[in-house]
């Protein structure tokens, strides 16, 4: 046992050097000595889940935007589920080493809330990007396009997929996390928007959360349990694959058509196969880097609540509505133009 | 002192955490941050009393995390429905009883292996808290009010029960004759039945007691975040490996409580620095992990000449 004695000795006094030798100072530091750089903005962007290419390619946007800002240093990180409990656990890191924004695509409203205000009073820019939070926990909301555009596009680019006015048969809608702001908010304009095509019933709403599996399960209940059924809305980057999946697998490709919300690279296959017309989405590149160039605009004073527009690096003038900043218009793809986009 | 060998291993290597933290970033090892993060804690060491007397008999539970989940999910039903917050938080540790009490059942009296036993709640228990909060609310529910403000208020409620609970399972342990019997089903089931020990009724309280903890977790998880399926999530692999880490032998028979605290620190510890400096959720899964095995390897190592680690 002597050679652990000693080794254990070597251990406790090391460890008794080195945090007593240090640690006291660590009150003096007044902001991330792992994350602050001189005089420059750190932000910290949130998406709802890593690893998803929705939001790996929004990431790349925002490293475009903090490379080509000097004085942003950028730090993206997110739960591997679409967990709010974790993203507030983060929010709540971030505000403890003391970062200059924190830029937030919210899983549910209600859960971050009190993250976000204890940052915000801690003296922390909060923003939110992609899903908004409670109005009051931030000051900008990021908008990739507007809920109408959205939502009534989506149904726009089915009906006529389907054969236009005359579109006739029912249609389910596969949504993500029940919390989650956006798709709730695009939901309410699809059933407004719907009330044009008289023909078009919609006849389920699922939430399977931000899981591609469970997506693809909620629409093989639906396709077995709605012999009637001629589209569905997968209104998440992972649910309209999930769907299209399903569809594909249940070999009704041509009789049941999938729209949606998804990036052009994960959909090819699906434009391909015939499952999937029309694709629909924004920039979302360009999405991550207007996110950071509105966070260290914000952040430095240039930009303050009333303004009108904004200009964001290469995308130019940016409107903004109210407490909205506004990416633009969607983006559709078919199989005619999908090959041209790279995320 | 040579009693203690391995504890001291232990402090050391929590020494050699907090020593890299304020090399790397001082501001981790400041008072606000370290009380902030500690809240986390107290759901890993409440697990860990029960799990360290569950492994000490050879056994294993692998749905702690998943009957955490289940009882938060019944807590937040209850606050969802209006209940008064003391019926919210009965309700809520009946169904951790009741978690409990069906894996000690199946484990103890009908005499399944432990391991296929809570593999099969593990499931089920995340699969009930899943369906019944889709099913109802779906959607996480804001604890606060009753609950919160007991918890988080001026008394430190949690510590205190967390505190009050270890010494009586170390009490328990060490100074009663439950506690010995429980050293000797780790060691050899069968003569611990010859020799009169109520093997199949100590083992159906452990696990019982587990299940209760896991309530008390679910509870302290609530009233921090919220009443979701999702609380407790992985949880299983810090609890496990902070029992194992903190000396106690996967193959029963060994370990004492104070190794357990010490390791659930180690782990706690560990996960909140590579969490605060990496800033990649996926790197502590791998860094736990892999504490989780070199514990092992390393109890081979120290233990290899005792035939019961063989």
């Amino acid at each position: 046992m002597h050679k652990w004695f000693s080794l254990i000795q070597l251990f406790v006094v090391c460890g008794l050097v080195m945090g007593c030798g240090s640690s006291p100072e660590s009150d003096t530091s007044d902001g991330a000595s792992a994350t602050s750089t001189n005089a420059g903005i750190t932000i910290a962007l949130l998406p709802k889940l890593k690893g998803i290419s929705y939001f790996t390619s929004c990431a790349e946007g925002a490293k475009q935007a903090a490379d080509e800002l000097d004085n942003v240093e950028l730090i993206y990180n997110g739960p591997t589920t679409a967990s709010a409990d974790k993203q507030a656990q983060m929010i709540d890191k971030w505000r403890l080493q003391g970062v200059d924004v924190i830029a937030v695509a919210a899983n549910d409203p209600a859960v971050v809330s009190e993250s976000l205000r204890k940052a915000q009073d801690a003296g922390i820019t909060v923003i939110t990007w992609d899903a908004d939070a409670q109005a009051a926990d931030r000051s900008f909301f990021v908008n990739q396009a507007t809920a109408a555009a959205i939502g009534g596009g989506m149904v726009d680019v089915m009906a006529n997929d389907l054969g236009g006015l005359d579109a006739a048969g029912d249609v389910a809608i596969i949504s993500a996390t029940a919390t989650a702001a956006n798709q709730n908010e695009w939901m309410q304009h699809m059933k407004t928007k719907l009330q044009s095509y008289p023909n078009l019933k919609l006849v389920a709403t699922k939430f399977p959360g931000e899981d591609q599996n469970a997506a693809f399960q909620d629409s093989q209940d639906l396709i077995k349990k709605f012999p009637n059924l001629k589209g569905i809305f997968g209104i998440s980057s992972v649910s309209f694959p999930g769907a299209a999946e399903a569809v594909k697998q249940a070999e009704k490709t041509g009789e049941i058509l999938v729209t949606g919300l998804s990036t052009p690279k994960d959909m090819q296959p699906y434009v391909k196969g015939g499952e999937v017309k029309t694709v629909v989405l924004w920039n979302t590149l360009d999405l991550g880097y207007l996110t950071v160039y509105a966070a260290a605009a914000i952040r430095s004073g240039t930009l303050k609540p009333g303004a009108t527009e904004f200009t964001a690096g290469r995308l130019g003038k940016k409107q903004i509505s109210g407490d909205q900043i506004l990416l633009g218009d969607v983006l559709l793809f078919t199989k005619d133009n999908i090959d041209q986009f790279d995320f | 002192m040579k009693k203690f060998a391995y504890e001291f291993v232990l402090l050391g290597l929590i020494g050699v955490v907090l020593a890299s933290a304020a090399i790397l970033d001082p501001l981790f090892l400041s008072q606000n941050v370290q009380l902030e993060l500690s809240s986390e804690i107290w759901e890993l060491g409440l697990l860990t009393l029960g799990m360290t007397l569950i492994i000490i008999t050879a056994g294993i539970d692998l749905s702690v995390g998943s009957a955490m989940g289940l009882c938060s999910v019944s807590l937040g039903l209850c606050m969802h429905a209006n209940l008064p917050a003391w019926l919210c938080g009965l309700v809520c540790l009946l169904t951790g009883l009741a978690a409990g009490a069906i894996n000690g059942t199946l484990v103890a009296f009908i005499k399944v292996h432990p391991l296929l036993v809570t593999l099969a709640t593990y499931g089920m228990y995340r699969g009930f808290a899943e369906g019944l909060q889709s099913a109802t609310t779906n959607a996480p529910v804001d604890a606060s009010d009753g609950i919160k403000s007991i918890v988080t208020g001026g008394f430190p409620v949690i510590p205190v029960l967390f505190t009050a609970l270890a010494v009586w399972t170390a009490i328990l342990l060490r100074r009663t004759a439950a506690g010995r019997g429980l050293y000797a089903i780790g060691h050899n089931e069968e003569a611990a039945r010859f020799s009169g020990i109520p093997v199949a009724r100590l083992k159906f309280l452990i696990y019982t007691y587990t299940g209760l903890l896991a309530a008390l977790a679910a509870i302290c998880y609530s009233a921090r975040r919220s009443a979701t399926a999702e609380a407790g999530m992985v949880l299983e692999l810090d609890v496990i490996s902070a029992v194992v880490v903190g000396g106690t032998s996967i193959y029963g028979g060994r370990g004492r409580l104070i190794g357990t605290l010490l390791g659930v620190l180690l782990i706690h510890e560990t996960r909140q620095f590579v969490d605060w400096y990496w800033q990649r959720s996926e790197l502590t899964l791998i860094v736990i992990g892999t504490l989780l095995i070199l514990a092992v390897l390393g109890h081979r190592f120290l233990f290899s000449r005792n035939p019961q680690t063989q």
